[in-house]
């Protein structure tokens, strides 16, 4: 006798063909390796960039020649030495350096109060006002965004008519190593926002409460309750705005009026300016390098934060 | 981009000349498609060119003629010639097809390819034998590029920033009053020759001994100048950022047309005097090939010249054209032997070898 079409619907027969298939081609016997076939797709983005990065260090070896623009065959570390010894480099990676550190300063400071309104205020409308702003920028491109500050802060821009309003004469605020900090703590802003905000969601409310109730005033709660148990959002959002401001290629291109380059401008150069991808792949791996090690060093001192999805550190 | 697949087993020179000159011939008469010798047209040619005035003034001078000639349509590619010029190198070493049919390339460039040997050799195209010789690429064999045009560096300026008359040397931009008010382009192109000679050296010590350019650089440096590339001049004019530049005089005859009061100059120690060209990457199938090369030899007629260049003001390689009304006796438009003994010219050999060395060494001194 043929059974109701009811009792056995199409749907249920459409996912007994999907795991006869998923059967056949993962058996059961392979179970106990599932959680390893959940890293394949991270081991094969790992895996292309290591393969990359292979590239990069034999290109860094080979020297160019500048009468047929081609690479040598032999390796040398000639590049490597003129990474070291050449003072624009040096220039380039001091300065990138430095503004990394004090783009994640500055952003971190400026981004806690934002995150600790958003997380506690208990106006649902605030908190959708700030939730709002924070988004609204990552709509609207780097490269957008920072030809909106040349708008805003050039010569004939507002900020400058409205000086104008006051007697004040035009003054340059843009093409100048400031205006690339200010750039990128504008942009790196709702990162560390971001970074955060989970942070400090994580913190018990109760015990500013219970802090309060023995007296503590809101500086003590502040230093001895609150940015004690914020140190993995600080550090999480410290280390992204860290390597994303050290690596930046737009904000000091387009606000730094071409004399406040980093070392992504100087890698840049080197691919497509003097066509030398030796040298440019050097300074590739130099940057690689060096940011590795900065991160390496903060996970060293603070461990790594919100990074470490939850785990203490060992 | 849909490419069609070669239908010549081998495109010979004289299979390529004879179905060019019935092209030209058929052009001349308006005879649409009546070649039976032509190869296959593809449905597009790709041309990598530069954005605003400079592709305007080609599509108005080459590749709407080319078009309405062929029925190919033709499609710039806006890609910095710097940032294709690793794609199609890459291209070519891995034997793909290059992104792109034709590239619009500075001289230098463009030498850089041919000496790697990625160019398609040009010397039949049957226009060459009306061109000057400016058109010709110093110190490479046959014609791997075809310069299309001259122009030079000029020092562009606001008169109201010059009010005891137009600046006579590169030396008067180093005036206190012109501190952060000038603009270079950012690897210090068209400025190292100039400089080389207010710095008090000379031009026959290039590449040898360029320690006065560098001086003189130096110099300019504590002016904190800006530094770009081409659009950021014309912005910077219309902005007010800016009192003077060292830029081609195609920009700055840009932000004229744009209603910014500017004028040029080429001061008395002299600006560099440069060339543009075309050429072919190699990789392409033949019939595209063939019509690339068509595109080519179109550039190099008087028509398409005569338009193109009117748009840019820039000088071409044909006998007989026209300069612009608003660049009759500019110096930034030299036709003559007097107008060119003001302007430096250095070989793209020495240029080619020496550029990244200089691009450097400038870089240093203005990022120190």
């Amino acid at each position: 006798m043929r059974a109701a079409r009811t009792a056995y619907p199409l749907k249920w027969r459409i996912m007994d063909a999907l795991e006869g298939v998923a059967a056949a081609i993962w058996p059961a016997r392979f179970k106990r390796a599932t959680p390893y076939l959940m890293l394949l797709p991270a081991v094969l983005l790992v895996g292309l960039l290591v393969l990359g990065l292979i590239q990069i260090a034999d290109a860094s070896l080979r020297t160019l020649d500048t009468t047929t623009f081609q690479f040598s065959d032999d390796y040398s570390i000639a590049n490597f030495r003129r990474a070291l010894t050449e003072p624009l480099f040096l220039v380039v990676a001091q300065r990138s350096l430095i503004a990394a550190l004090i783009v994640t300063a500055v952003t971190l400071i400026f981004a806690f109060p934002y995150a600790y309104l958003m997380v506690r205020t208990r106006s649902p409308r605030l908190r959708k006002f700030l939730l709002i702003a924070l988004f609204l920028p990552f709509f609207i491109g780097q490269v957008v965004r920072a030809y909106g500050w040349l708008i805003i802060l050039g010569n004939q821009g507002m900020v400058n008519e409205a000086l104008g309003l006051v007697g004040v004469a035009p003054m340059r605020l843009i093409y100048n190593y400031p205006a690339v900090l200010f750039g990128l703590v504008q942009y790196m802003l709702p990162f560390a926002v971001l970074m955060l905000a989970p942070a400090l969601t994580a913190i018990p409310e109760e015990l500013e409460a219970a802090a309060g109730s023995l007296g503590a005033n809101w500086v003590r709660i502040f230093i001895h309750v609150v940015l004690p148990l914020a140190r993995p959002g600080f550090i999480g959002a410290g280390v992204v705005v860290l390597t994303l401001s050290l690596t930046d290629f737009a904000v000091p291109a387009i606000l730094g009026g071409g004399s406040q380059d980093f070392i992504a401008n100087a890698i840049y150069d080197q691919f497509f300016r003097t066509s030398d991808q030796g040298l440019g792949a050097t300074l590739a791996l130099m940057l690689v390098a060096l940011g590795s090690i900065l991160v390496g060093l903060v996970f060293a001192l603070f461990g790594a934060g919100t990074l470490a999805m939850g785990r203490s550190r060992a | 981009m849909k490419r069609f697949k070669p239908t010549l087993s081998h495109l010979s020179r004289r299979t390529f000349l004879q179905a060019t000159a019935a092209f030209g011939g058929a052009s001349a008469l308006g005879l649409r498609g009546a070649y039976s010798q032509e190869p296959e047209k593809p449905a597009e040619i790709i041309v990598r060119a530069w954005g605003g005035s400079w592709v305007d003034s080609l599509k108005a001078g080459v590749s709407d003629s080319f078009t309405k000639m062929t029925g190919i349509a033709v499609r710039h590619d806006l890609t910095e010639d710097n940032e294709i010029q690793p794609k199609v190198w890459a291209a070519v070493a891995q034997n793909r097809v290059p992104p792109i049919h034709i590239n619009w390339d500075t001289t230098t460039n463009a030498t850089k390819s041919a000496l790697r040997g990625v160019t398609e050799d040009l010397s039949d195209l049957p226009n060459l034998a009306n061109v000057t010789d400016l058109a010709k690429p110093a110190g490479l064999e046959g014609f791997p590029i075809v310069n299309t045009y001259g122009y030079v560096y000029v020092l562009a300026y606001r008169p109201a920033a010059f009010p005891d008359g137009p600046p006579k040397s590169w030396k008067d931009l180093l005036e206190p009053k012109f501190k952060g008010r000038l603009a270079f382009y950012n690897d210090g192109i068209g400025f190292h020759f100039p400089a080389q000679v207010a710095g008090g050296g000379k031009l026959e010590d290039i590449p040898g001994n360029m320690q006065p350019a560098w001086d003189f650089i130096t110099k300019m440096k504590a002016q904190q100048p800006l530094l770009g590339e081409d659009p950021d001049f014309t912005t910077w004019f219309q902005n007010g950022e800016i009192d003077a530049a060292c830029t081609i005089s195609t920009n700055a005859r840009e932000a004229r047309k744009n209603g910014v009061k500017i004028e040029w100059v080429v001061p008395e120690e002299g600006a560099k005097f440069d060339t543009d060209g075309l050429w072919i990457p190699k990789g392409l199938p033949e019939n595209e090939l063939y019509w690339a090369k068509q595109y080519i030899n179109h550039a190099l007629t008087k028509e398409a010249q005569q338009v193109w260049l009117d748009g840019l003001g820039l000088p071409g390689v044909v006998p007989g054209l026209t300069p612009p009304k608003d660049l009759v006796g500019d110096p930034s438009y030299p036709t003559t032997e007097a107008d060119f003994k003001r302007l430096i010219r250095i070989s793209s050999k020495v240029q080619v070898e020496n550029e990244s060395e200089w691009f450097s060494k400038f870089k240093a001194i203005m990022q120190g």
